[in-house]
């Protein structure tokens, strides 16, 4: 895929030659190393890879929440990575994007969550039943009807990441973009976020982009799988195509088996009786 | 050394060149949102949070000012037999310096630091990137009814600073040391004109705004974790602090010149 020559119109979403550099005290570190993708409409991309391999900075340059520093982003055939803040109000409407840890506004309860951007995108709320009945629907839809007045602070882990996603459909968007949502879940509430992921698809009809490094999540929502490392897509296909994968790395990941070079320096990292000390050890 | 002096400049320039476009956008988002329906109930929280909740604290601050300074100066002009003239020097230093000044200090304290905690917050936790994401700029949503609360609301803090300044300067000046109380009040009177008052207040406007927008920024600009938001807590508070320090300076030299040029006559007096 890195080597085809993509068009505006190829999917929803086009990105072209993306890079992203950050300058810190150590020097520029490149995040993204020239990515090119089309994700298409109505269909569930997943992006896996390890950590810091920069999947959650581009899934934020989709959205612009991040510049590239080279590289073009579409939306629909429209370029959108060089418009003003204010021009890209009107292009946000169209994702939802569910953070990592949720990004809930924990000065409010559930229901004002839920209706933040539709009071942010309506002159004036004239109908509250109406909203009432939207929260309800929304709420149902990630099985949370009844939570309304509740803050963030006392939902767990998992009902924070349903709220979200609740929040990120309130405005039905055509994209929803998904950061590590099975993230910190033990595996039986992942699986009611995988389901809701593909609900969402199905019901909604909408285009997904989810990143994470939870395989058993992958294989059962993706409809393709792109897998990066040191910021290049290394793999870019189905699950079965990822499944049988030639690439080291690859087959590193999915399996969850560490490398021999790794390997190696964990052994020279230090013996029990060099770098675990007891309290008795300091005693005189 | 040398590379690290130049490193040091360079980042302090790029960080005030950041602030300054930040500021730029928080006054002119600020101003927009006061004509915005939209923004009236934001801003009329941060109005309760910001100030209402800050009156105690700023009348304390007022109250001991006045004593302070009766208790301190007046065995000074005991000495020459001119104690009835402790008024007017109590009354226009509060006015026009301590009352503003203290009274803005306490608030890059009290409202500053809170200001940056609690963007700050937001930020590590990613809810200011939500906001951006829902199609909403979170300047004109978190920054600028934080603005306006202070800019607003600072100039009456200050006032209510002075009143009870001047009413612990009395307090201590008259009913503890005896001065008589006509001769305090007259002279208080004769030294004191509405010119000093107003630039105290005016002040206020300044004091404010430039402790809820670097506040803000600072909140804005947060690191990661705890020690992040700790960390942009104390730079906003020390900021905040020189900012009024510095403004405090300038403006006195502004007001003098624009006395000058009004009343020559009575400057020359």
């Amino acid at each position: 895929m890195t080597s085809k020559i993509l068009n505006a119109d190829d999917g929803i979403i086009v990105v072209k030659n993306l890079t992203k550099q950050f300058v810190n005290h150590t020097g520029t570190i490149t995040v993204l190393d020239n990515i090119s993708i089309a994700i298409e409409k109505g269909k569930t991309t997943v992006i896996i890879g390890p950590s810091g391999c920069g999947k959650t900075v581009f899934i934020k340059h989709l959205i612009v929440l991040e510049r590239p520093t080279e590289g073009e982003i579409y939306l629909k055939g429209g370029r959108i990575d060089h418009l003003s803040e204010s021009q890209l109000e009107k292009v946000r409407m169209q994702f939802g994007f569910c953070f990592q840890m949720g990004a809930l506004f924990d000065s409010m309860t559930v229901f004002e969550n839920i209706i933040f951007p539709l009071h942010q995108h309506q002159k004036k709320i004239r109908d509250w039943k109406a909203v009432d009945q939207l929260v309800k629907d929304k709420l149902s839809m990630v099985g949370l009807d009844g939570y309304q007045n509740y803050l963030p602070a006392s939902l767990s882990g998992g009902q924070k990441k349903r709220v979200a996603l609740a929040r990120a459909i309130a405005l039905n968007p055509e994209v929803i973009l998904y950061d590590e949502p099975t993230t910190g879940l033990d595996p039986i509430r992942s699986d009611i976020i995988n389901e809701l992921i593909i609900k969402m698809k199905n019901e909604l009809n909408v285009t997904s982009v989810v990143v994470t490094h939870d395989m058993n999540s992958a294989y059962k929502i993706a409809d393709r799988i792109v897998m990066f490392h040191e910021g290049r897509i290394i793999a870019d296909g189905d699950a079965e195509y990822i499944r049988k994968h030639p690439h080291e790395v690859v087959q590193q990941f999915i399996h969850g088996r560490v490398s021999e070079n790794d390997l190696a320096a964990l052994k020279l990292g230090g013996t029990k009786f060099k770098a675990q000390y007891l309290p008795e050890d300091f005693k005189s | 050394m040398l590379e690290e002096i130049g490193e040091r400049t360079i980042e302090s320039i790029t960080t005030l060149g950041k602030f300054g476009r930040f500021a730029k956008d928080a006054a002119i988002t600020s101003l927009f949102s006061l004509f915005s329906g939209r923004s009236f109930t934001l801003t009329i929280n941060q109005m309760n949070l910001i100030g209402v909740k800050s009156v105690p604290v700023v009348m304390v601050t007022g109250a001991f000012v006045g004593m302070v300074l009766a208790i301190q100066a007046y065995d000074q002009l005991a000495g020459m037999g001119i104690e009835e003239h402790l008024g007017v020097l109590i009354n226009i230093s509060v006015v026009k310096e301590l009352g503003p000044v203290l009274a803005a200090v306490m608030l890059a304290g009290r409202v500053g630091g809170a200001l940056t905690a609690e963007l700050g917050t937001m930020n590590v936790t990613e809810q200011i990137s939500a906001v951006r994401s829902m199609g909403t700029d979170p300047v004109k949503y978190l920054v600028a009814p934080r603005v306006l609360a202070c800019l607003l609301l600072t100039p009456i803090l200050i006032i209510y600073a002075d009143l009870m300044g001047v009413i612990g300067g009395y307090f201590i000046s008259v009913m503890q040391l005896g001065i008589n109380a006509r001769a305090y009040w007259d002279f208080s009177a004769s030294g004191v004109a509405l010119w000093d008052v107003a630039v105290g207040v005016i002040k206020g406007f300044f004091f404010g705004g430039a402790i809820a927008s670097i506040s803000c920024y600072k909140g804005f600009t947060c690191k990661e974790g705890a020690h992040g938001v700790g960390q942009a807590c104390t730079e906003a508070f020390v900021s905040s602090f020189i900012a009024i320090l510095a403004l405090d300076f300038t403006l006195a030299i502004v007001s003098k010149a624009i006395y000058n040029s009004i009343w020559p006559i009575t400057s020359i007096l």
